[in-house]
């Protein structure tokens, strides 16, 4: 589903150059619930925007859904985003002057997908995320949790091939946090392939499969005592 | 492209302030402008306006006397006179007395009925006098009848009234009184109970006035053989042969003071060819215009402004949601289409309120100042270049937006 190989994202100035990323590997599969973690810096976010197409990569390879990216221009890349990728933000990025019903309908639209089907697929993913009494809602009127699962339906609405979610719980307070992240585990079930970053290692743990970043490569983590602790945390929070 | 009006029409909704800013300020300035391209292109019109005289080889020298207790037969005598001196020039053509002038700027007209006793004029005319060289010294095109004879013209005193029981008429005025034709050797009444005949038709023969007013009239006028013996002053109408009109203006001068002294000619504006006459005359619309269209130009521009501004500050203040729009799947030319439709519904907007404005203004200049009615191709026009100069003034800001990367969705404010 998600393949980059050596890829790599350098940021140049007349001075100096940066790596955020630096020949960097990952293969996710069809169906699986990765998360990516990392500590500030470590390219956590980088990774995610190019995974997204929503900026280019300096060099090495990176397919999508079996398409090589790379050399696609402007146009191809929106499509893409529009049809196989949804996103979830950490400031859930709703437009503020659309009520939830538009908020939802603006990628539809972007597909040119005909209104009685928009209609159809907004309401239905509104029900899906527990928000269908909402859709006339501006998001001012929604609580923190509540738009999110605002922005959820919104990248589910368009039957994406990949969600790709970043730190999705980071503005919620845990009870909210845990609503979400119940919601995104739902959807995993059902089938979906999900990429989620998060700096936090209890998060992490909910994940199928975990990828660390430091310093713009992906690292082993079987050898990091943390990863262990919140999974055994996780474990116990289960049986408890 | 993809074209969302629904959702913009709502996003609008919240942002009523500056959108109803911009659309009456559009709605205005559309108003302002329709009316004053109106008026420029009236006062332009007016500026190409055919006299029917000869304006290439014809000046008029305003001859004021130096003694004015003389009689009517001294006046008469010393016009008689001088107008034998000016036909005698070598750079001349002919030379007629006159009360008046086309183009002068205002002068004698009247009131024309049918029968004496009519109380509702029929219509109304410039009235010009002249002797048997009128037609000929300005060049007039006689397209039915005959000019006058010598032994028709009479002489009028200071403050004398004289119907001459001829009259030639411009067609414009034989047509008015006589729709059906056939004008010649007809009456009408232009002064007293005495009827005068029509011997003569010209064609086009403008009046003296330019005034918007009687722009409903304009090519109506008669002549009267009269030598109108004013013993304040008179005008003299030269023709000069082709090609020699500078000489003719240096000459006549000098030939009338030959006849005698006592006379002034204004040595700044007592000689002028009808270039200068023209120019004068139509002055007051030339500055009207290039006023009109200094305050329209403004105007746009301001209204250019206005939108320029608004628009890029509501580009920068979604520049996150741009960003998201990309993120969502937004193409560069949906982002721009997005912002150009937005400015398009906000100026339609202000056009339709425009449009009425526009008219409502044009009637109450209709009935305030008597003013034409204003086509309402003006108001087409004036919607066009509104919604194109909206279109114009929003696409460098719309073209920012639409270059805002996707990755902008990613950062935190």
């Amino acid at each position: 589903m998600l393949k980059m190989t050596h890829l790599s994202k350098v940021y140049r100035t007349e001075v100096v150059e940066t790596y955020a990323l630096r020949d960097f590997n990952i293969d996710v599969k069809e169906g699986e619930f990765v998360a990516v973690t990392g500590p500030s810096g470590s390219g956590k976010t980088t990774f995610l925007t190019i995974a997204g197409l929503l900026e280019t990569f300096s060099g090495g390879e990176y397919h999508l859904d079996g398409i090589e990216v790379s050399n696609l221009n402007d146009n191809a890349r929106s499509k893409i985003r529009n049809e196989k990728i949804g996103f979830i933000f950490q400031a859930f990025n709703l437009i503020p002057d659309l009520n939830v019903f538009d908020n939802i309908e603006v990628p539809l639209r972007y597909r040119g997908m005909k209104a009685a089907e928009r209609k159809q697929r907004i309401m239905d993913s509104l029900e899906r995320v527990g928000l269908a009494s909402r859709a006339k809602h501006y998001p001012a009127e929604l609580s923190g949790g509540q738009q999110q699962r605002v922005a959820i339906a919104r990248a589910l609405a368009g039957s994406p091939r990949l969600l790709l979610a970043d730190e999705p719980t980071g503005n919620l307070d845990t009870q909210m946090a845990r609503g979400v992240l119940e919601l995104l585990e739902d959807i995993h079930r059902e089938g979906a392939t999900i990429v989620m970053v998060t700096h936090d290692p209890e998060l992490a743990a909910r994940a199928q499969r975990n990828v660390h970043i430091i310093d713009g490569q992906v690292v082993d983590l079987s050898e990091d005592p943390r990863f262990h602790a919140a999974h055994a945390a996780v474990a116990d929070e289960a049986h408890g | 492209m993809n074209i969302q009006i629904r959702p913009i029409l709502t996003a609008l909704r919240r942002h009523k302030a500056g959108t109803l800013l911009i659309a009456l300020q559009i709605a205005l300035t559309l108003a302002i402008v329709c009316n004053a391209l109106f008026i420029i292109h009236q006062r332009l019109t007016n500026l190409s306006v055919t006299s029917g005289v000869d304006e290439a080889n014809v000046f008029v020298i305003a001859n004021m006397w130096g003694d004015v207790g003389q009689s009517t037969a001294q006046v008469d005598a010393q016009v008689r006179a001088d107008l034998l001196a000016l036909r005698q020039l070598p750079a001349a053509l002919d030379a007629t007395p006159a009360s008046g002038y086309p183009l002068r700027g205002g002068g004698w007209d009247n009131f024309v009925t049918m029968t004496p006793d009519q109380t509702k004029p029929t219509t109304d005319a410039a009235v010009y006098t002249g002797d048997e060289h009128f037609i000929g010294t300005l060049g007039l095109r006689l397209v039915a009848g005959r000019n006058f004879h010598p032994d028709e013209v009479m002489v009028m005193g200071t403050q004398q009234a004289i119907t001459p029981s001829t009259a030639i008429v411009s067609k414009a005025l034989a047509d008015r009184l006589f729709p059906d034709g056939n004008a010649l050797g007809k009456s009408f009444y232009a002064m007293g109970t005495t009827p005068s005949t029509i011997v003569g038709i010209v064609d086009p023969l403008h009046r003296q006035g330019v005034d918007q007013w009687s722009n409903g009239y304009a090519g109506q006028a008669l002549i009267w053989p009269l030598r109108a013996d004013d013993s304040r002053g008179i005008y003299y109408i030269v023709r000069a042969k082709p090609g020699q009109l500078a000489d003719a203006m240096r000459e006549a001068p000098k030939a009338l003071y030959a006849q005698s002294r006592l006379r002034i000619i204004d040595p700044k504006d007592g000689i002028q060819d009808y270039a200068t006459i023209r120019h004068k005359v139509y002055d007051r619309d030339r500055g009207l215009a290039i006023l009109m269209g200094i305050i329209s130009v403004v105007l746009l521009a301001i209204t250019a402004a206005g939108i320029v501004g608004l628009t890029s500050f509501w580009v920068g203040q979604r520049r996150k949601q741009i960003g998201v729009r990309r993120a969502l799947g937004a193409r560069q030319r949906d982002i721009l289409a997005y912002f150009l439709t937005e400015n398009f519904l906000i100026s339609a907007t202000g056009v339709v309120l425009g449009a009425v404005l526009a008219i409502a203004f044009n009637l109450w200049t209709v009935t305030r100042f008597e003013m034409d009615r204003m086509s309402m191709a003006y108001v087409g026009a004036g919607v066009l270049v509104l919604l194109l100069l909206g279109q114009g003034a929003t696409f460098a800001p719309a073209l920012r937006a639409s270059r805002v990367s996707p990755v902008e969705a990613t950062r935190s404010v």
